[in-house]
């Protein structure tokens, strides 16, 4: 017997299978044939299936609150003892249901896609809206396939197990998620208005790549933000001190931001100098080819990973899904290339161009060796037979190369102008700079790094924080002698004047606090580790730590242990701390829960590892890591560049296309918000 | 708890069935750090290249595993006895297979994850060098660019 949220949930996802395969019919024949009528089906068909979504997606909550057990999903992770918050976000805590919420975000995006843009005349947009909509029947079968979460359960059980303990530990589970499914999801923008360009014929136009770029910026942002906010859940949930440990999952979320980060700088290039265009189809197409190869390595359970969810049929789907994206991208991107061939010309190799090429060339190596490294112990057990792992000393040893390379190309990208730099200009925009490495790098030495990686990082960033400031500040002040403003108007107005510009070097100063943050916590970090009784001490990085108390205390969904112990200056007790051990029942291993205290300058991180069950002592590992702090505040600080740069316009800014192109009659009084 | 804790020996004695096998139960004293520094240094080097059997992609130096733990001590043991880093890394291969390695062994097939990311960087290089080149040399720049204010 089917309960009302499993009927509602099921019938949503039903139906929407015949309205997608619609609006995928009636956009050719809308555009080959003139009929507008048809057009609006088609976006009919698109707002119909964020409806449908909506509903399934709300049954499932209301079937998740409800503790509805008849429903399979709800049977998998609900339980009545989970809090209702956990209960509420284990909507995305297993595979079933995050499918469905991929399915949901997707239809979103294709909502607003059209809402946003269909007054943009042409045939972009319809062709973009349909290829939506060939990505949501994608997701549709899935969820009527193999990964249909409202099976009926019978007979119905009167409890569950509750979501996977490691989801519900931490309130950052509620946060990284969504981040990261709107940042994956929304690749699939750019993707859609690729194809729909070069289907439209309209990929000579420039058009798309600035809708492309506006999508991507929001996707990015998002996507930057899911990152960061799965380092800081790992490192307040996992217990080893740690923030990235090169899981695959985690690779799989940096992958299309390595290759969506290149594609945000190349698209400045062909939008001002016409060139890079099949370069930058690829990079689109690559990006989305990357979110959902990063999607069938996590759910299909071919690579083992913290995050990878149950076996079964859903890979092969994921393969044939991937096999026919990138046919229609190969197709697509070798059908234009003869169009799309350069048209442009550079002036001269010291300009921005230049350093662009670079930047993407360094982007595009990062990607392929994480892709490489994750997917290396694949082939070699597929070639050689024999398991092999591929972790951290490997990445960091090919990836610290690179990353220096790349903070040091974001030093001089923005100091040099574009198309011809003179040597004047070199000299004036490329030398003062180096005071900042000279003083970072003296910073590094003096606070004990010797790792020579370490201090380069620390040098390149000094580098390039300067050049990167002195556009702020040399611009403001010309802003000041002009108009007379005082240095924070100027600083605003200058920014006002071109967020896209000044938001992109907002961005680079979040990425120097990252990379600070990493270069310092991962060569500096101590750690000791002790058993203690009832008032014994320890020595951490010139603290003392006392254990006051080991506890313990029954909650309805676990059991918990903890340690308290007090932080003391001399005599003076200055904070305490109550590392954790939680218990739940459906799970032998205890997760760790971590306390850890943060200052700007680092942080005390302590994990409680093991206790005497007489609560006699207790055995407490403690991290100090300097500049933890910071790496969360640069994730902050990159968002917010993002949000400068990417935030839609209210007018329009008329840019003269760089390559005339007999642009399509644009309709008068209607102007897309969503432009950039 | 003493069921938890009861449960956490059985499923460590089986973990054990290796060459840990006689390492102590963590809850009675696991003294993380000697007094020897140098050593510890050398220990960490060691203990960062080799994966915690039981972790996701953690190696033993950052596991907070009991399992990791005891083999950190023997990578430390052996180490004391005077194996050099490469032996205690083999005597693991020899136990564990070359899984147990987080960065491949570089030969052979394994030379392959090394040398792509390289011959990307030096082939793009030398690509991006040769476009230049050509894109710089043509005598007419391009006639329909515009300024813009970015």
């Amino acid at each position: 017997m089917q309960s009302v949220n499993g009927l509602v949930g099921h019938g949503a996802l039903l139906l929407a299978l015949p309205f997608i395969a619609l609006g995928i019919i009636a956009v050719p024949v809308a555009v080959n044939r003139g009929r507008r009528d048809w057009l609006e089906i088609g976006y009919g068909a698109v707002y119909a299936n964020f409806a449908l979504m909506s509903a399934a997606a709300l049954a499932m909550i209301s079937a998740l609150v409800t503790h509805d057990f008849s429903v399979s999903y709800v049977a998998q992770v609900g339980s009545r003892e989970t809090p209702l918050f956990y209960t509420i976000i284990s909507l995305w805590g297993a595979l079933e249901g995050s499918i469905l919420f991929w399915a949901w975000v997707l239809s979103f995006y294709g909502m607003t896609v059209v809402a946003l843009n269909k007054s943009r005349a042409g045939n972009l947009v319809p062709y973009a809206a349909m290829t939506l909509l060939c990505i949501s029947l994608f997701f549709s079968i899935l969820l009527v396939g193999p990964a249909n979460p409202f099976h009926v359960v019978s007979p119905v059980p009167q409890n569950g197990p509750g979501p996977n303990p490691l989801l519900q530990n931490h309130i950052l589970m509620a946060v990284h998620p969504p981040l990261l499914y709107l940042g994956y999801v929304g690749m699939s923008v750019p993707f859609a208005f690729a194809v729909g360009a070069v289907l439209s014929g309209e990929a000579e136009n420039n058009d798309w790549i600035k809708v492309s770029r506006t999508w991507t910026m929001a996707s990015w942002g998002f996507l930057s933000a899911a990152i960061i906010a799965g380092m800081w859940w790992s490192y307040e949930v996992l217990g080893w001190g740690g923030y990235w440990a090169w899981d695959p999952v985690e690779n799989a979320s940096f992958l299309p931001w390595l290759t969506a980060t290149a594609f945000l700088h190349s698209a400045m290039v062909q939008e001002r100098r016409g060139m890079l265009r099949v370069w930058n189809l690829n990079l689109v197409v690559g990006t989305f080819v990357l979110t959902i190869l990063g999607t069938f390595l996590t759910r299909s359970g071919i690579i083992s990973s913290v995050h990878a969810f149950t076996t079964g049929t859903i890979g092969y789907y994921f393969l044939a899904f991937i096999t026919i994206v990138l046919v229609t991208g190969g197709v697509i991107v070798a059908g234009s290339s003869d169009k799309l061939r350069s048209k442009g010309k550079l002036d001269s190799a010291a300009s921005r161009e230049t350093v662009f090429l670079l930047n993407n060339l360094f982007l595009t190596a990062f990607m392929l060796t994480v892709l490489v490294g994750t997917l290396f112990p694949l082939v070699a057990e597929a070639m050689r037979g024999v398991k092999v792992s591929v972790g951290g000393p490997f990445f960091n040893r090919m990836s610290l190369p690179i990353i220096a390379a790349l903070l040091f190309l974001m030093g001089v990208g923005p100091a040099l102008p574009w198309k011809v730099a003179s040597k004047a200009e070199l000299r004036s925009k490329l030398i003062p700079p180096t005071a900042g490495a000279l003083v970072l790098a003296a910073a590094a030495l003096i606070a004990g790094i010797h790792d020579p990686y370490g201090i380069l990082v620390f040098a390149f960033v000094g580098y390039a924080a300067t050049a990167n400031f002195r556009e702020f500040s040399i611009g403001a002040a010309v802003r000041r002698r002009a108009h007379g403003e005082s240095w924070p108007t100027a600083f605003l107005r200058l920014v006002e004047g071109n967020r896209r510009r000044y938001g992109g070097y907002i961005a680079h100063f979040g990425v120097f606090f990252v990379a600070l943050g990493i270069a310092m916590s991962s060569t500096l970090r101590t750690e000791r580790e002790a058993t203690l009784q009832r008032g014994m001490t320890m020595q951490i990085a010139g603290r003392t730590l006392r254990l006051q108390d080991i506890w313990g205390r029954e909650e309805p969904q676990r059991q918990v242990v903890g340690a308290t112990l007090e932080i003391m200056n001399g005599n003076r007790v200055t904070g305490t701390l109550e590392p954790r051990m939680n218990f739940y029942r459906t799970q032998q291993e205890p997760v760790p829960t971590p306390d850890v205290r943060s200052g700007v300058l680092g942080d005390l991180y302590l994990n409680l590892m093991a206790f005497r069950p007489d609560g006699s002592n207790a055995t407490i590992r403690a991290i100090y890591q300097p500049l933890v702090p910071w790496i969360w505040f640069g994730g902050g600080v990159v968002v917010f560049g993002a949000i400068v740069a990417g935030w839609p316009t209210a007018r329009r800014r008329r840019v003269p296309a760089v390559v005339p192109v007999p642009a399509p009659p644009k309709p008068p009084a209607r102007e897309p918000e969503y432009a950039a | 708890m003493t069921r938890v804790a009861l449960r956490t020996l059985v499923a460590l004695s089986l973990l054990f069935a290796t060459p840990c096998a006689r390492a102590q139960v963590r809850t009675d004293t696991t003294p993380r750090t000697t007094g020897d520094s140098a050593l510890e240094a050398r220990t960490s080097a060691v203990a960062a290249q080799l994966r915690c059997p039981v972790c996701q992609g953690l190696s033993i130096q950052d596991s907070p595993s009991e399992l990791a733990q005891s083999m950190r001590s023997l990578v430390r043991d052996q180490l004391a006895q005077g194996k050099s880093p490469e032996q205690v890394k083999a005597y693991f291969v020899s136990k564990y297979g070359e899984w147990i390695l987080l960065s491949p062994a570089p030969h052979g097939f394994n030379l392959l994850a090394y040398a792509i990311p390289v011959l990307m960087v030096l082939g793009g290089g030398a690509f991006i060098a040769v476009a230049v080149r050509r894109w710089t040399s043509s005598p007419t720049p391009d006639a329909t660019s515009t300024e813009d204010p970015t």
